[in-house]
This record gives C-alpha cells, structure tokens and sequence, in this order.
C-alpha cells in the first residue's frame, strides 16, 4: 500500500498542482526512461519518449480517478510512447543485426552489440521487466505494479526472458566464463 | 512443481534475492545433486553479471531529471491562472458534469415550456388582471345603463377607474368645468386599478364610471354616467349639498310576482301616497286560466325613492329589480344657456323688424330667421320642462304577475292505438274496416300495398269519438290474428302547463293505426333448429315432407348438397302451428337419430294466441361420410407446421425491425454524444 503523503502527492498532481506533478518527474522519471529503454534499447529516444509521455500525463492527469493507480497509469503512458516511437523507427533491421552478431560471436568485443540483439529479440514486457529491473533494481512486486501484472507472474517472466538470452548468448558468454 | 522443472525461474529469483529462505534452501540442495542444473546456474550468473554491467553503462546520467523538469515546463507553459485552472479542474469533475447534464435538462424543459405556452402560476403582473375583469362582470349585471358600459369595458377596463369616494371628484369636475372626472383617473394604469377595486368591494360607496381620454369627445357630447352601488348610500346622496343643484333622472323597475293582482295594486297606490308620488298608469290582463298579470307606473319624489322600493319588495316575491340613474347636468346648463343666448337673438330680430326697412327682402329674411329661433326656444323650453318633470319625479315600472300565472286551465286525453293483424285474406278484412266508417268512426287513411312478390299488406288509420272506440277496437281485433296491440294516453295540458288543481280533463278523439299482413309474413313465435343423422338422406327428407303436411304443416324452404368427403346434406325449413308442434316433434323420432336440438321462444306478452302462433322448425337431415378427413395425415400436418413457422419467422422479424426502429435514432444520438464528449475531452 502506498502511504498516505505520497498518495497526498498523486492527488494533488491529478487536480493540476503543478509542484506535485514536478515532483513526480523528479521521483519517477528514471523510472520511465528504464521502460522506454527496455523497448527501444536507445537512449536518445527513450529520453524524447519519457519527455513526450510526461507532457501527456499532464494533459491528460484527469483521466485518472484513483490516486493509488497513477503509477502505473503514468508507466502505462511510457509504454505506449515508446512502442509508438519504436513503430515509426525502423520496419524490420533486426535480422541484419542477428546475422552480423552471429557472424562475430567469437570476437569478445562484439558481446555488447550481440547482448543488445537479444535483448531486442524478447517480448517488449519483459525487456521493460528487465530494464526495470537492472537500471532500478527495483523488487519485483514493485515491478509488478508499475507494470500491472499479477503477483507472482514477474518471477516466470524474468526467469524466462535470462534464460532465453543465455540460450541465445552462450558461445559469447563461454568466453567471458573466468 | 519442482526445482529441477523451473530451475531458470529459480536461478533468476536467486540472483535478485527474490526467493524465500526456504525456497533457497531447496534450491541450493538441488544444486548440490544436479550437474545440469549446476551448469545452467554458472551461465546465468555471467547472464545476470553481463545485463548488470551493461544496464550500469547505459543509466542516465545525473542531469537527468533536471532535463526532464526542463522539458516539461517548456512545453507545458504555467499560462492559466489559479482562477482558470480552478474551472478548468471544476469543469472535469464527475459532480459538475453531472450537474451541467441537469442544468441542461431542466433548460430543455424551460424551452419546452415557453413553446407550448404552459405558465407558472403565480408569476408575472399581468395575472393579477384576470380575477378583475372577471368579478367586474357580475357586479354590473342589473344595471340598465349596461349596453354603455359593456361599450366602454370593451377597451380591456383601460379608461375605467373604481374609486370609493367618487362623490366630492364628481362634483368638483361637473361644476369647475364641463370636462369628466375621467381626464383626472383615466390615465390609471391597470396594476393600479385591482387594489383600487378591492377596496371598493369591501366598503361599498358610490362609484363613478367615467370614460378613457380617447372617449373624451364622445363624454362631453352626453352626460357622464353614474352608478350607485347600494340604495341606502343613494337616500344620503340625493341630500348631499354638492349634490343639491345636479339634475339627475331616476328610475327603476321592479318585477314581483304575487298572490293577488287587486290587492296589491291597492298597497301601491296607498305606498305612493304615501311617499307623496301618485300612480302614473296601470294596466292589467288576464290569463286564460282566469290569472291577472299588469304594469304599474307609479311616480315619487327621488329622494323616496329608496325607502318605496323598500316597501313593494314586501308585497310578494322579488323576481327582478333594476335601478339607474342618470346625470342631465351638464346637458340642462348647456340647454339652459343656448335658451338664454337665443331669447337675446330673438329679441335682436324683434327690433330689427320694428326699424321698418323699406327693402322686402330683407323684412322676409328676418322673419324667416325669427321664426327659426322661436322655434329653437320652443324646442329647449320644452326640453327642459320634460327634464325637470323626470328629475322632480322617480319613475318606477312595477311588472306585476299572480302567482301560478302558467297554470293549465285545462287537460285533454288523447289516446293513440296501434294494431297488427295477421290474416290469410288481407284484402277481405281491408274492406270490412273500411266498412265500418260513420260520422262516429272517421277513416283518416287507408291504403293497399302489393309489391312485385305478390306479398300483399294494408294499413288504416281511423278517428274514433271516445264512447265508441272500445267496440270498434274490439271489433278489428277479431279480424285476424292480433301480433301486437298498444295504446299510447297521452294528457296534454291547455292554456298554461304543469300541474293544476282546478282544470278537468276531457277525452280526445281515440287515434286508431291498424296494420294488416298476410301470416306468411309473421315472425314464428317459436324457432327451433335440429338435426337428424340417418343413412339414407334423400329417403327421409321426403318423408320428413309427409309428416309436416300430416301436422297442418307447410315446408317453406328446402335444400340438398353433398360434400366431397361423400357427407349428404337436407336442409328442411317448416312452419306448423304450435298446437301441432309436440305432435311433429315426436314423430320425428322414427326418421333416424335426433341431435342438437336448440328451441328460442319470443315473449310477446299475453296478447298472442297461442296455439294457432306458428313455430319454425329447420331440420337438417345428414349422413356420414368419410371417416378421415383430407386436413389430416403427415403431409397436411407437416404443409401446416411449415405454414405456421415461416409466419412466425415473419412475425419476429417483424418485431426486431420495430426495435431497430425504435432504438435506432436514440442509440445513434447516444454514440454521437459520447464522441463529441471524447472530442472535448481529448483536447
């Protein structure tokens, strides 16, 4: 449950307090930036994304009628722009990518840009789960929340989504192994 | 669920310190047992390593949020003031929406209001006008001035002005100049004129009804019209001093009805007497039933006026009473100046005519011009002899009438018969109707009716004297057979109505109608239908024929038909008389099996003679045919099944257009307003 200042604050933002809101920014806007790049795995854009989406909550703040929601109200947003921002990007370059990784897997310092093509091979959940998770390091039933999944369900998720990329990973990992 | 299964979940839940010591527990022991799994727990720790340091490179750095803040307050400028934002927030609560939603109905139905012109009561000035107009009315009812009033109460009550002390206004106008009290009130507005009238109506005083300015004219040419509310103001009023030089013709008229003409015209004359006034003229009539109704004229001094109607009311009943006043004033000065300015002219000739001028013509001219004006002077002298006769004496018209003045004087019975014969020979007893004419018995009517059938029918009508009419009747009654016999005694009053004690009674002529008809034509005092199942139709009909005639029976009608399941049909339509009927009806028995018999009897009354009153029977006589019908079986039942479902298909796709139609228009309204909502909302 959240308590009650912060719960304070969420209402104040909803009825147009425009501190309260700015305050959220400060609190929550790492946060976003963590979904948004979850999806679109670059930073520019995952900046211009949670920027857009801030302007639209504060449009929109209205909308929402219970204060306790409006953190995954505004998570929900971020998603939303991001996918948008990652629609507009670019129809279909991930198999280049997926052959270039492949065709460099033995060279040590191509396990970044290998890393990044499974990343982008995952559902869009669970790159913004393990975004969110490794830029916040933030508990899962935290996630959980903001992401507005079931209790529970964020454990199979992230317990897939490592285990996808290690299948996907393991020549380059084999040389990272000390 | 065991660890080995869900061994990635596990490991992941471990590295992030998400599992339960118990789960880690169990976790670490199956590491301890499977290689597999122990392998699988090395990568995902280089998994987890690599993600942690590759997540660290990419963080935002620490300008983050201040770049964030920036961007937000370039984008959404603080432009609205707290006042703005404070509706701007009102506007977005689910309260105030709610509340402009019935804001706007209760707008619509406002709308729907002023268009079908339905009103609030109690609202607005110009209701308080009503219950005026409405209780002027009754109140002027009586007046015998009404005809003029009505005039002036046309124009909505504008120009007239109830005020309860009219008496020192009145004067003042009369005497200080000729223009009416109206050109000082008649401007009043209405609003102003109800609580005026009120006041009126609770202290009862003389009032004046004067005319609006646009009448003005038409006021000056004639006297101003005066009203008095109550008599016993009117006895103070004619002593009034302001009042003392005004010239004012009264009159009333009285109608009374009451016990006896003479008497009451003896306490008249001795009430005029008294009132020192002498009765003008009488005149009286009699009724024909010996009642007397009349008119008395009678004079009295106005001021007694009051005080002698008082005194008539007393002699009988009041039936009505009207009572007016009207003010010569103004006309009599006028008259009386005109009289004086043309004795002046009159004497102006007079010297003419005695200078003795040589010239004809002009001797003729004003000779021609004296005898204008005596003529003028002679007119206003007259004039103002008559007027000040009216005004010196009251007129009252007493309309007398005895009581019971309506009452009949006499009664006549009349009485009117009517008689329906049937008969076989109708001309036979035609012509011995007719035969019995005598100066006693006068045939009015009498006439024979064939039409192209050959149905013959006859009417007569005859006057009969009161003391032969009973053997005469008794006589055409044993013509024929009687269908219907009434007579009709009827009182009718003379010379008044209603009822009277003394008139006697006389009887009429006796109106006899008398109708004749063959008995073919007459209805079967008894209907009785049935019907006989038999083998062999054909066969029993004929005997059905046989058995009739054998019972004094005639077949008036008869018919035979076959249907096509092999069914025979004999319809038999038979007339016997009801004496015979019993007879006939057991006899049928022996043709076949008797079924559905129903009987109808009509009541005439006693009047019929029974035994020779025919009875109809209709006998149907029929066979069975085939047992199983063409509308059975599988096909009929299943072409039936068919029928009755594609109309019930019908009928519900009938309905569903009606609902579409119905929630069509109303669903599409909907939509729209919650698009238009969205719109505003987005923005």
């Amino acid at each position: 449950m959240m308590d009650a200042n912060e719960r304070e604050v969420y209402r104040a933002a909803i009825h147009g307090d425009r501190e309260a809101f700015e305050m959220i920014i400060r609190t929550h806007s790492r946060l976003l930036f963590a979904i948004a790049y979850g999806i679109l795995q670059n930073r520019e854009e995952a900046e211009d994304a949670v920027q857009d989406a801030l302007v639209k909550a504060w449009k929109s703040r209205w909308r929402v009628r219970d204060p306790e929601k409006f953190p995954a109200w505004l998570c929900m947003i971020a998603r939303h722009r991001a996918r948008d921002v990652f629609r507009k990007r670019r129809p279909a370059p991930l198999p280049d990518e997926i052959q270039l990784a492949t065709s460099v897997a033995s060279d040590p310092s191509a396990l970044d840009q290998q890393l990044h093509s499974a990343l982008a091979e995952l559902p869009e959940l669970h790159r913004a789960a393990i975004s969110l998770r490794y830029f916040e390091e933030m508990d899962y039933a935290t996630i959980e929340n903001r992401l507005g999944l079931t209790n529970g369900s964020l454990r199979g998720i992230l317990g897939r989504a490592l285990a996808t990329m290690r299948k996907q990973l393991k020549p380059a990992l084999a040389s990272e192994q000390p | 669920m065991t660890t080995h299964d869900n061994i990635d979940e596990f490991l992941a839940a471990d590295l992030h310190s998400e599992l339960s010591d118990e789960e880690r527990n169990a976790l670490h022991a199956h590491l301890v047992e499977c290689a597999d799994c122990r392998k699988i727990h090395q990568e995902t720790r280089i998994m987890n390593k690599v993600l942690e340091e590759k997540f660290e490179n990419e963080k935002p750095d620490l300008a983050f949020e201040q770049r964030m803040l920036a961007h937000f307050r370039n984008n959404v400028p603080n432009r609205r003031g707290a006042i703005a934002s404070f509706f701007a927030n009102l506007m977005r609560l689910r309260a105030t929406q709610l509340a402009g939603v019935a804001a706007l109905l209760l707008a619509l139905v406002q709308v729907g209001r002023i268009i079908t012109g339905e009103h609030l009561p109690g609202t607005g000035g110009r209701w308080s006008s009503v219950p005026l107009e409405q209780s002027v009315v009754p109140m002027m009812n009586g007046r015998n001035e009404e005809a003029d009033l009505a005039k002036s109460h046309g124009g909505q009550g504008k120009g007239i002005t109830f005020r309860n002390r009219s008496l020192s206004a009145a004067g003042e106008s009369t005497v200080a100049a000729p223009a009416p009290p109206a050109a000082a009130t008649g401007g009043l507005a209405q609003p102003e004129v109800a609580p005026e009238f009120h006041e009126e109506k609770a202290a009862p005083g003389a009032m004046s009804v004067a005319k609006a300015p646009q009448q003005e004219k038409e006021a000056k040419e004639n006297p101003v019209d005066t009203y008095r509310r109550d008599d016993s103001e009117l006895a103070t009023a004619g002593t009034n001093p302001a009042l003392a030089n005004r010239k004012m013709i009264r009159n009333a008229s009285v109608d009374l009805e009451i016990i006896s003409f003479d008497d009451a015209v003896q306490k008249i004359t001795a009430f005029a007497n008294e009132e020192k006034g002498y009765v003008a003229t009488t005149s009286s009539e009699k009724q024909e039933n010996g009642k007397l109704k009349g008119e008395i004229v009678v004079k009295v001094l106005p001021e007694n006026l009051d005080r002698f109607l008082q005194e008539i009311r007393g002699l009988g009943e009041l039936k009505n009473q009207t009572l007016g006043t009207e003010d010569i004033t103004k006309n009599y000065f006028d008259t009386e100046a005109r009289l004086k300015n043309a004795r002046v002219m009159e004497q102006r000739l007079i010297d003419m005519l005695k200078k003795k001028s040589d010239d004809i013509n002009d001797l003729l001219q004003v000779e021609k011009e004296l005898g204008r004006v005596r003529e003028e002077i002679e007119k206003m002298q007259g004039d103002l002899k008559f007027w000040d006769s009216q005004v010196q004496f009251a007129t009252v018209t007493i309309s007398l009438a005895e009581k019971d003045l309506e009452e009949a004087a006499k009664y006549l019975l009349k009485e009117r018969a009517t008689l329906a014969l049937y008969t076989p020979e109708v001309e036979k007893v035609y012509n011995d109707l007719k035969a019995m004419a005598s100066p006693k018995v006068q045939i009015t009517n009498a006439q024979l009716d064939r039409d192209n059938t050959g149905r013959v029918s006859a009417r007569v009508s005859m006057l009969i004297a009161p003391e032969e009419s009973d053997g005469v009747i008794a006589k055409a009654k044993a013509m024929g057979r009687v269908e219907n016999f009434q007579v009709q005694t009827e009182r009718v009053a003379q010379g008044g109505e209603g009822m009277s004690e003394n008139a006697n009674t006389k009887r009429d002529k006796v109106e006899l109608n008398i109708s004749i008809s063959r008995d073919e034509q007459e209805q079967a005092f008894q209907q009785t239908s049935l019907r006989i199942r038999t083998s062999a139709v054909d066969e029993k009909a004929k005997k059905l024929r046989e058995l009739a005639e054998k019972q004094n029976g005639r077949v008036r009608n008869s018919s035979f038909s076959r249907d096509p399941d092999g069914r025979e049909y004999a319809n038999v339509t038979l007339r016997v008389p009801m004496k015979n009927y019993n007879a006939l009806m057991r006899a049928l028995d022996s043709l076949g099996k008797v079924e559905d018999v129903s009987e109808s009897r009509q009541d005439r009354g006693g009047q019929v003679d029974e035994a020779n009153a025919p009875a109809d029977l209709s006998i149907q006589v029929y066979s069975q045919g085939n047992i199983v019908s063409s509308d059975t079986g599988l096909f009929a039942t299943l072409r039936r099944t068919i029928g009755q479902s594609a109309a019930a298909v019908m009928w519900s796709l009938r309905m569903i257009g009606v609902a579409v139609a119905f929630l069509a228009p109303w669903s599409a309204a909907v939509v729209g307003l919650i698009w238009v909502v969205r719109r505003i909302r987005r923005r």
